[in-house]
């Protein structure tokens, strides 16, 4: 009986009935969490099928590995390509560090060659798709202010403008995220003109190892209806990864034991 | 019948015109509903395979109309590279790409592109190259230097120079580019700044095309209206005799251009130039009529009876001369170019329309006339003509051909001679910015822009790799290795199955393989550990084939392409090109390390691959497939040329093919061109074909027309020497002078062919009626000098005069036609009074003997 109701407390702030949040920047936090930091690591399996204005699809797979070093705060990743096969074992490192410009290294194993990658910014190609480097790894909380504009049964609604315009292609862009799982479901930019032009959603959410998830996600450029699905599969977490694989030496050789889906 | 339809008009004149004033405004309500097209793709017929493929390697690689800003500084030595202009620069694309209708993800600008440098040993960096603007030296420097290692964007984005930077702005719609335009220079009036800029870009000079053609129509062919006018009212000093011309041929404009606005065809620049066509062909018949009417009228005589006198001995020639010309004009049906064949049908219609009203509404106007006016009408002074300056004139010139037609026709047989030799001459070229006036902006742009850059004109070699045999290739692999493990007792058939079925399912084998890769992919999970080792092998067949169809990321393939590019540099026919090898280049020098050794293409698919994934990490990976489809099984090689001129863009096309020739190209690929540039090619070409035919055919049906008019083969051959030397020596001087064969050019012999020889018909038939009075040829020969030959000049310089306008016309085709029109109508009118009396006077005893009897029994 203790135990029962331990549980419906714990489980508590998570049903709708709880109190609307009306902090933004809990809920942005708490938003940014669920997206990008659920539980101590993980790993997927993302197939990524990019499909240009004319229907036209490409695919890459890729595994993801992942582990936290703080909540909210820096973590590390390695992305390593499976398919097509000409850029088989073609591998990301990535430290991320919010706030400042993150770590990232390239190894092409057509090349042998380990290079690191430095950009401006955050917003380029994530491999030619429509999601950008960030909207994989999460967007610095502090480069735009917040606002929320609306709670609803569902959604809170944050509007989010950037702090420095030039180093962005928005003018600002809105998130409704999940009162339940706060797991954002939708994203829309808007261009000068106030105009919509891109939109990341996730279009499907399950609950694995107790963490809701996003297992299907889509951006899209609406200018050209052009847009990538990325499908996650082979989700686990928790595998208790160390720390010490998420190195330049992984790239070469990698660690496949973490890699390899079962 | 003929005395019927004239009864019918003298009888019932105010039903007639009713019935023509109907016909008028009903076709004439359709004039609103004009649309205007000024795409030089429309040359070629919409089904046209070049055309077709055109459009489809615009859609297959992304590529927009793109209206293109010049910005120009050429006082600063560093030219562009400087704070200001750069800022203005950065300024100006920012809003540019606020605009409407602007795709404003392919803008190429400075502030779009990504910029690939080294920062650091073993990093490289992906920045905007201008995302803000500079405002130190140090920046400017960088951005300059940055450009400068970027084979995509040096000579491109800034000039070799460094004297000029553009902008290409692509737009979703060709025909709101007038407007973006607008709104283009509007911003760039805000800008403080010292330099020039310059727009221009196809879809601005369609656009520009489309406004001067309107001013043709409103302004040059009302003007025409008025020279004709005037030069009537000079040759007949009688309002009453040339209102009723003016009127009719008013009917016909309306009429004709309103019936091809109603059936539905859009104003090209071929059918702007109708009205101006037919005012003065359609007056000419009914000034005839009139002014015969108005020698025969005296005070007293029934006007009626009068105007059937008149039309009695007119009708045949006017219909016969109508014929003709329609049929000249028809001819041009025969040519492939829609535009063109528009053109002809409809100028045919106008002119038998105006056949039919010259002997309708003509005589009904007469018919209407009160006596006070027909007697103004007998007043008209014939005298003072016969003893002007036109008159002595013709008389002189009677002398002195008659004098000596040996000397005439030798002159003639070396003219023609000569002539032929300027024929063979005659250079076939066309470029429609050509078809602006020098000062015109456009022109300004394109030959500032051409100096500075490699060329603003496109050109685009489509490399595709066809499917070949590989499919059966890859299927007997495949089920090599199901046998191999059905060998060991394991059934694996389903996935030879499945391999089978997607193969014939699905359209490409790209798409097949993808598919045979996931279902493998999902069936080695449940896979039992014998299965295995099989399931893998077949994947990395499979995969291994996907990567195999991926053939534009081969070295094999780059190679071919970057050898083609290298060719093409050195044959100085080309400015420059750009092609995945050269993005493919770039990204691996930069990986490398960045020394210019390294720019080379790497040896693997593998290594391909991955370069280009690196590329695909930057702001823009969309620019890749402007070069290479996602499937890597076509690719295009962009050609900047600094001439849009038909006869350069062959040059490159010879070119190539004889590239190809001694390097052949890799197995199951094929080469084929697009762009605008190339598309100008090829009509051109269809035209120039067209063309003879055309003119052969509407020379036989003219000679057959004649043959029956005069009922004598004889006389339907010296008919057909006024025009045949005519159009021989216009060709011949076109060769001599060096003008380019262009469109307009080509129409001008069918033009010549229908209208030359009407003065040879009303010359010939003239000339028969009064030998059967006088039954002398010297008698008849002078008196042809008289009122025929009046006649014959007056229409002549009508129909000249009439043309002239088209010399202030805005466009240079509408020029070239005014110009050498007034050339042909004179030349045409000198021959057949010069060198028919002469063929006429070396040839009576065989041409008006035998005939003399059957003749009299005609008429």
């Amino acid at each position: 009986m203790i135990k029962k109701l331990a549980v419906l407390l714990l489980l508590y702030p998570l049903s709708s009935l709880a109190a609307d949040l009306t902090d933004v920047n809990e809920i942005i936090n708490r938003a940014n969490n669920a997206a990008f930091y659920t539980a101590n690591d993980g790993r997927a399996v993302t197939r990524m099928t990019i499909v240009d204005s004319q229907g036209r699809k490409q695919l890459r797979q890729f595994t993801i590995l992942r582990r936290d070093i703080e909540d909210g705060g820096d973590q590390n990743y390695l992305v390593y390509f499976t398919r097509p096969s000409d850029i088989k074992k073609t591998m990301f490192l990535v430290h991320k560090l919010p706030g400042k410009e993150d770590d990232r290294w390239l190894y092409l194993p057509g090349l042998d060659l380990v290079k690191r990658i430095a950009s401006g910014d955050n917003r380029t190609s994530f491999v030619g798709s429509h999601f950008f480097y960030e909207d994989i790894s999460g967007r610095d909380l502090d480069a735009d202010t917040h606002t929320l504009t609306q709670t609803d049964e569902t959604f809170y609604v944050v509007k989010n403008i950037p702090k420095n315009p030039a180093s962005v292609e928005f003018s600002q862009y809105t998130v409704w995220i999940d009162k339940n799982s706060m797991i954002p479901i939708k994203t829309e930019y808007k261009d000068e003109k106030g105009e919509v032009y891109r939109r990341v959603e996730t279009l499907k959410t399950e609950i694995i190892g107790g963490f809701n998830t996003a297992t299907k996600m889509k951006a899209s450029n609406l200018r050209n209806n052009s847009y990538t699905i990325n499908e996650m599969r082979f989700i686990q977490y928790n595998l208790g990864v160390p720390e010490n694989i998420f190195i330049e030496r992984s790239l070469r050789t990698p660690p496949i034991k973490w890699l390899k889906r079962r | 019948m003929k005395e019927k339809i004239v009864n019918i008009s003298l009888e019932r004149p105010k039903l007639i015109i009713a019935i023509s004033l109907i016909l008028a405004i009903l076709l004439g309500a359709m004039i609103p509903q004009i649309k205007i097209d000024t795409d030089p793709e429309n040359m070629l017929p919409p089904d046209e395979p070049a055309r077709l493929f055109h459009t489809q390697t615009k859609e297959k690689f992304g590529l927009h109309d793109m209206i293109v800003v010049g910005v120009v500084n050429e006082n600063s030595a560093n030219g562009i590279y400087n704070i200001k202009t750069l800022g203005n620069i950065h300024a100006l694309s920012k809003e540019i790409k606020n605009i409407e209708g602007v795709i404003q993800e392919d803008l190429m600008s400075l502030t779009e592109a990504d910029n690939i440098l080294q920062d650091g040993p073993g990093t490289i960096r992906f920045e905007w190259l201008m995302n803000t603007a500079p405002t130190t030296l140090e920046h400017v420097e960088k951005i300059k230097s940055a450009v400068n290692r970027l084979p995509m964007l040096n000579n491109t984005m800034v000039s070799g120079d460094g004297k000029a930077a553009g902008i290409y702005i692509p737009i979703v719609e060709k025909h709101e580019s007038y407007r973006i335009a607008s709104e283009v220079k509007a911003i760039i009036d805000t800008l403080d700044s010292d330099d020039e800029f310059h727009i221009t870009g196809l879809p601005i000079a369609e656009d520009t095309f489309g406004v001067e053609m309107f001013m043709q129509m409103a302004i040059s062919a009302p003007l025409a209206g008025l020279f004709i006018f005037a030069l009537m009212w000079y040759f007949f000093r009688s309002v009453t005799l040339i209102t009723a011309p003016m009127i009719m041929s008013m009917i016909v404009v309306i009429a004709t251009m309103g019936l091809l606005i109603g059936m539905g065809y859009t104003v090209h620049i071929m059918s702007s130039m109708i009205p101006i066509f037919l005012m003065p062909i359609a007056v000419v018949d009914s000034v005839h009529l009139l002014s015969e009417f108005a020698d025969n009228y005296r005070p007293g005589k029934d006007p009626k009876q009068v105007t059937r006198e008149v039309m009695q001995h007119l009708f045949t020639p006017m219909l016969f001369t109508s014929i003709t010309s329609a049929l000249g004009f028809a001819s041009l049906a025969l040519t492939p170019i829609p535009p063109v064949q528009v053109f002809g049908l409809y100028v045919a219609f106008g002119i038998l329309l105006a056949f039919v009203l010259t002997v309708t509404f003509i005589p009904a106007y007469i018919a209407l006339l009160s006596p006070k006016q027909l007697q103004n009408l007998g007043k008209v002074d014939h005298d003072q003509e016969s003893n002007g300056l036109l008159a002595r004139f013709l008389r002189r010139l009677g002398e002195k051909s008659l004098a000596a037609p040996k000397l005439i026709v030798s002159l003639t047989v070396i003219v023609l001679a000569i002539s032929i030799f300027g024929i063979t001459r005659i250079q076939v070229n066309d470029n429609p910015v050509q078809w602006f006036a020098k000062s015109h902006p456009i022109q300004v742009a394109d030959k500032t822009l051409n100096k500075h850059f490699a060329g603003t004109y496109n050109a685009f070699i489509v490399l595709s790799k066809k499917e070949g045999d590989s499919k059966e290739r890859f299927l007997a692999n495949f089920d090599r290795v199901i046998s191999e493990a059905r060998s060991n007792q394991l059934d694996l058939e389903e996935l030879s199955k499945v391999a089978h079925t997607s193969i014939k399912e699905q359209p490409s084998l790209d798409e097949a393989l993808e598919g045979i890769i996931n279902q493998l992919d999902e069936r080695s999970f449940d896979a039992t550990d014998e299965q295995l080792p099989y399931i893998d092998q077949l994947l990395e067949l499979s995969e291994e084939q996907a990567s195999e169809e991926k053939y534009f990321q081969s070295p094999e393939a780059l190679a071919y392409i970057e050898q083609l590019q290298t060719a093409l540099l050195e044959s100085g026919y080309v400015g420059k090109s750009n092609s995945i090898a050269d993005i493919v280049k770039t990204v691996y020098r930069e990986l490398r390390g960045g020394d210019q050794e390294h720019f080379v293409l790497p040896d693997s698919n593998e290594a391909v691959a991955q370069t280009l994934l690196s590329y695909l990490g930057s702001h823009r990976p969309n620019d890749l497939y402007h070069m290479v489809t996602p499937d890597y099984r076509d690719a295009s090689i962009w050609l900047q040329l600094k001439s849009g001129d038909n006869i350069d863009m062959a040059y490159v096309t010879e070119f190539v093919d004889a590239y190809v020739a001694t390097h052949p190209l890799p197995k199951d690929v094929a080469l084929e061109w697009a762009g605008l540039t190339y598309i100008n090619v090829i009509w051109q070409d269809a035209m120039v074909k067209g063309m003879i035919g055309s003119l052969i055919s509407a020379f036989i049906a003219v000679f057959v027309v004649m043959i029956i008019l005069f009922r004598s083969v004889s006389f339907g051959l010296i008919a057909m020497i006024p025009l045949t030397v005519t159009i021989t020596s216009i060709y011949g001087v076109i060769g001599f002078i060096g003008k380019n064969y262009d469109m307009p050019v080509a129409i001008l012999s069918s033009l010549t062919l229908g209208l030359s020889v009407d003065f040879a018909i009303h010359f010939l038939e003239r000339s028969r009626a009064i030998f059967k009075q006088t039954g002398s040829i010297k008698e008849t020969l002078l008196h042809m000098y008289e009122d025929p030959a009046r006649a014959i000049s007056r229409n002549a310089i009508v129909i000249a005069i009439g043309f002239t306008p088209l010399l202030f016309a805005p466009l240079s085709p509408y020029q070239t036609v005014g110009a050498f029109l007034a050339t042909i109508m004179a030349v045409s009118c000198l021959v057949t009074l010069m060198v028919l009396p002469a063929v006429i006077s070396l040839t009576s005893n065989f041409l008006f003997k035998p005939e003399q009897n059957k003749l009299g029994e005609e008429k």
